[in-house]
């Protein structure tokens, strides 16, 4: 796991969130910053793991920024913060550990044996509590820069001060 | 203090469609609050919403009268549009800066509904490059992204062809699932690629409801808790139709 093998992630990272652009109908202005966006967060998110701080913190810094990027390419590209933030963000939905968390309460419905039953138990645990705490830090992190400011709308708030003159 | 050049009826009306339109197409429970009192004010009236997930009450005030207009509508889940978030975003502040009418509002909420969605063969390649996309960042090789390709497109066609013939919403989850697991683990059973799980794991991937979750998470932090658990519960339910397709396959195949 090298820089390399990170930028290239970031790559697929940026492509998987213009898969799901383009299934959320977003305007076709806004495809390449979907795309700029998810590489940011996904550079962010591997970079951060690379250093061995957890997935959910990786999570809530590559979503924190998704979220304050979104704010300012939302006043480039005329449209909301959430037309940049969803698709974006969406790679790093843990899917993976909702999926085996799933397969897990599954299996309990079905074992005799205590040994392999407390097993599953502790994994499908694990992965429910990584799954939910991912999901919440990439919530949180997206509406971070919206709870600082405390506007209601982007037009007010302090990161468009100065093009709000020009305009 | 504006004077009203619209009847209290055509405004409520108006704002009951966009409040409705901005659900449906995946805003949050705030953007939708902020965003209709907004153009209220902008039209010049007061405004009293409670938002659920499936319906929308309204009461518009005149400020300075006694007249008041209550309705209720119900909102129809169509699937996540920002093309229509983005364009009422548009529209709200027309309305606020350029002091648009009822009939202009009407004409753009028109025009929004009519506009395009991306052909049906560019979603499908775009959809299918973003599994083969999660199959690479949790480790698969090119054969692995291929089958992950194949396996997301096959799912989502079906999951398209599932919401046309208007199956229950979980069913048309569990059947794309079931048929994109049915070809990453048809790989899997005849042994294609080196990691062939990898591509098993992956290609659902795209079912995961990532807008009801973030939005769940956003309405929640808002204080919209209702909203919130409404949407979570939403999105628990498909990951577990997703689940129930890859159980099946797993189930018949025994991979």
């Amino acid at each position: 796991m090298d820089i390399i093998d990170i930028f290239i992630k970031s790559i697929w990272a940026g492509i998987a969130a213009i898969g799901f652009a383009i299934l959320f109908n977003v305007p076709r202005r806004t495809i390449f910053t979907i795309w700029t966006l998810g590489f940011l967060g996904g550079l962010i998110k591997f970079s951060v793991m690379h250093f061995d701080l957890g997935i959910v913190f990786a999570s809530f810094l590559g979503a924190t920024a998704i979220g304050i990027a979104s704010i300012q390419t939302a006043h480039i590209k005329k449209s909301p913060p959430l037309v940049f933030s969803i698709p974006a963000v969406i790679p790093m939905v843990p899917g993976l550990f909702a999926y085996k968390m799933m397969l897990g309460l599954i299996a309990l419905t079905r074992m005799e044996n205590t040994d392999t039953y407390l097993q599953n138990l502790i994994e499908t645990v694990n992965n429910g509590a990584k799954m939910m705490f991912v999901l919440i830090s990439l919530g949180t992190g997206v509406a971070i820069p919206m709870l600082l400011s405390r506007k209601e709308s982007i037009k007010k708030s302090k990161f468009n001060k100065n093009k709000k003159l020009v305009v | 203090m504006k004077t009203l050049k619209e009847d209290a009826q055509s405004v409520g009306n108006i704002l009951l469609e966009i409040g409705a339109m901005l659900m449906s197409s995946g805003a949050s429970t705030n953007r939708t609050r902020v965003t209709l009192e907004r153009i209220a004010k902008g039209l010049g009236y007061g405004v009293e919403l409670l938002i659920t997930q499936r319906a929308l009450m309204l009461t518009i005030i005149e400020k300075d009268q006694q007249h008041f207009f209550s309705r209720l509508k119900r909102i129809s889940p169509h699937g996540v549009n920002f093309r229509i978030v983005s364009g009422i975003s548009h529209l709200s502040w027309n309305i606020m800066e350029e002091n648009w009418t009822v009939a202009q509002i009407t004409e753009e909420l028109q025009c929004l509904k009519s506009l395009p969605h991306y052909p049906r063969y560019v979603v499908l390649g775009f959809v299918g490059l973003a599994g083969a996309a999660f199959c690479h960042i949790f480790g698969g090789g090119t054969t692995e992204m291929a089958v992950a390709f194949a396996a997301t497109i096959a799912g989502l066609f079906v999951r398209q062809e599932a919401t046309k013939k208007k199956f229950n919403p979980y069913l048309c989850v569990f059947f794309a699932a079931f048929t994109a697991s049915l070809f990453a683990g048809l790989a899997e059973y005849y042994h294609v690629g080196l990691q062939p799980d990898k591509a098993f794991a992956t290609s659902v991937l795209f079912l995961v409801p990532g807008v009801p979750l973030i939005n769940s998470v956003s309405d929640l932090m808002d204080g919209n808790i209702q909203n919130g658990i409404v949407r979570a519960m939403y999105g628990l339910m498909i990951a577990f139709s997703i689940a129930m397709g890859l159980f099946a396959v797993k189930m018949i195949l025994n991979v």
